[in-house]
């Protein structure tokens, strides 16, 4: 088995440090950091994000596959400077809004994103919303995503919406949101372009938003 | 009928004379101190304190007078406890209105605007309210970096988390020499004073210290990768509960009616596991603990389960639990009617009675009304059913449709008695 497949199975049983020594051989092989994300890591991440949606995968295979994930990316991060920077799918800014601190499901999508091939800014939890803000803008961010696990903070999106707007960044970016309370209709109502109730639809509605779909 | 008989016939699917209510027997089936202090001024009544007897979760604990004007049917032992105004203290809550804490509650106010609690040193951040949230969240996780060598320490370890160190009552006076003694007679007076239900909440969380402990992610990803760890921890934390429930069947199990466990295994869009994890970790360890309880007291078993639970329900059942809340109808295969056609002749449901996301908190009061008499068409044929929203009232929602709330199901209770008397 050649090491991009060894890695593929790593990633997908949701085994690290295999993960790990498989990237650090694909790359003594010769293949490029973005060759290896391409055809390694990203597939890995579609394959099982794909059985999590089906219900043939749960929640702890997902992680497990995340964690495996984030471990090869680790080693290849630091080689993408330069000429042979990161060509990504897009930059992302992820936070969970303000008065909420709740981050695991907001880190997945992160997770998952990266793991999609995307450059994932993660401002944390309890965001202010001019944080939000310069984040987009300081990072030139084609997506931003915004998570509240409350009803009593999900209203805090609809003025990061208003905002990003006041900054005239409304235009540049898209806006994704997620996190237990929230819905479709909720999106739609404070001017959001879009929903995702897993970290997997995450994943395929920022490529939508994006144009990246085949 | 007495509130009592309510509660246990309809517990035995028999049909009692009205559909029973809750508000405020347990922290996931009742109100916030804001959406109670605004309730309270909606009615006039704001000469009643408000009690926010579930700290963690800010909830208040729902006055005499409340219970009676709603006709709730169940309440909470652990009103019992703290049953002077000496026993609390007046604190300003958010809407400016006087709430009050239990004695021994003093978070700390940061410079931006978060109410924190601390370790006994002052220095580990345990639980933090921002400014602008209107419950605590867990900060620290004791186990978080790698498992104990031992269990020796278990006790101290959950006494570092929120939902043990600032736990509501009767628990909160647990290390009192004489609490049992005191839970027995307390529980005795209420027994005579009062025709309601009577709850005891008394976790036993076993999924749920997981993920206290370890903290979610973590464990997890521990039910793959680390199963003999999982079920060390498991074990420990089974004893510790089992031992709990020896005391608590022995103080109250003859006059208590339902004893209430938590555990929440869903998610919005499914369960957290599998049904194959789940009945290799957790359901033989339920099981005990249903067992326990039916073989050493009169009480119910009672679960409350957050999230998508559907896959996991016939395996609950089977382990011994009968009653089922929230019943979080919003969820991915959690459709109220499928659930009641396939489940209902088999346990009980408690909640689910209005969604809290889009209805009660943002929703007319007709449209509160409509859905709880279309709900309660569904759910309350031939029992088996417990009126109660989905979790906790939140402070969103508006009194006027708390009232709407109430007034439907007196409403449908009284259609339905007069249907079956003509």
């Amino acid at each position: 088995m050649s090491n991009l497949e060894n890695l593929y199975q790593a990633i997908l049983g949701g085994k690290r440090e295999e993960a790990v020594d498989a990237t650090r051989l694909a790359l003594a092989e010769g293949h490029s950091p973005q060759y290896i994300i391409n055809n390694g890591m990203v597939q890995a991440m579609h394959e099982i994000g794909g059985q999590f949606e089906c219900g043939r995968a749960f929640l702890p295979h997902l992680l497990m596959s995340a964690r495996a994930m984030k471990g090869a990316l680790d080693l290849l991060n630091p080689l993408m400077v330069g000429e042979n920077r990161r060509v990504s799918a897009g930059r992302v800014v992820i936070g969970t809004v303000k008065g909420d601190l709740h981050d695991i499901g907001k880190n997945l999508v992160a997770s998952m994103l990266e793991g999609a091939g995307f450059e994932v800014f993660n401002l944390g939890v309890d965001v202010p919303n001019d944080v939000f803000v310069s984040a987009v803008r300081d990072h030139d961010a084609d997506i931003v995503c915004m998570s509240a696990l409350l009803t009593t903070t999900m209203g805090n999106m609809k003025e990061v919406v208003t905002a990003l707007t006041a900054a005239g960044l409304r235009n540049r970016v898209k806006i994704m949101v997620g996190g237990a309370p929230l819905s479709e209709g909720f999106a739609a109502s404070i001017g959001a372009d879009g929903y995702s109730a897993n970290a997997n639809q995450a994943v395929m509605l920022a490529k939508n938003l994006l144009g990246l779909t085949k | 009928m007495t509130s009592q008989e309510r509660v246990l016939t309809a517990i035995a699917h028999g049909t009692p004379d009205r559909v029973p209510v809750d508000m405020g027997s347990t922290p996931s089936s009742g109100i916030s101190a804001i959406a109670y202090s605004n309730l309270l001024q909606y009615i006039g009544r704001t000469d009643l304190p408000i009690l926010i007897y579930d700290v963690v979760q800010q909830l208040a604990q729902p006055d005499d007078a409340i219970i009676s004007r709603f006709g709730i049917d169940v309440i909470d032992i652990g009103r019992a406890f703290n049953a002077s105004l000496s026993d609390w203290y007046p604190i300003r809550l958010q809407n400016g209105a006087t709430g009050y804490y239990p004695v021994w509650f003093h978070p700390q106010l940061r410079e931006d605007g978060a109410w924190c609690t601390y370790d006994d040193d002052g220095k580990r951040l345990l639980s933090m309210m921002p400014e602008g949230a209107t419950f605590f969240d867990q900060t620290y996780f004791p186990y978080q970096i790698s498992y104990p060598e031992d269990y020796c320490d278990l006790d101290a370890q959950m006494n570092r988390v929120m939902w043990s160190r600032d736990v509501h009552s009767p628990w909160d006076h647990a290390s009192d020499p004489d609490f049992y003694a005191q839970l027995r007679q307390k529980t005795m007076h209420l027994r005579k004073t009062t025709d309601k239900a009577l709850m005891l909440v008394c976790g036993c969380n076993l999924f749920e210290w997981g993920t206290f402990l370890r903290r979610i992610d973590n464990f997890l990803m521990d039910l793959i990768c680390e199963p003999a760890q999982v079920d060390r921890l498991l074990d420990a934390l089974l004893e510790r509960h089992l031992a709990t429930l020896e005391k608590v069947c022995a103080a109250v199990g003859d006059i208590v009616d339902i004893i209430r466990f938590g555990d929440d295994l869903g998610m919005t869009t499914g369960p957290f596991m599998s049904p194959e994890m789940y009945r290799q970790f957790f359901k033989p360890r339920h099981r005990q603990l249903c067992e326990y309880v039916h073989k050493h007291s009169r009480m119910h078993t009672f679960i409350h389960s957050c999230g998508s639970i559907y896959q996991l329900i016939p395996d609950l059942i089977d382990a011994g639990i009968e009653i089922f809340n929230p019943v979080q109808t919003n969820c991915a295969e959690m459709d109220y009617r499928r659930l009641k056609r396939e489940f209902g002749d088999s346990c009980t449901f408690w909640g689910g009675g209005v969604e809290n996301v889009g209805v009660l908190n943002s929703g007319s009061p007709a449209e509160v009304h409509d859905q709880v008499i279309e709900r309660l068409e569904v759910l309350s044929e031939g029992g088996g059913y417990i009126f109660n929203t989905i979790h906790n009232i939140m402070p969103d929602v508006p009194p006027q449709n708390i009232i709407a709330m109430f007034d439907a199901v007196r409403e449908f209770s009284e259609r339905n008695r007069a249907k079956s008397a003509g």
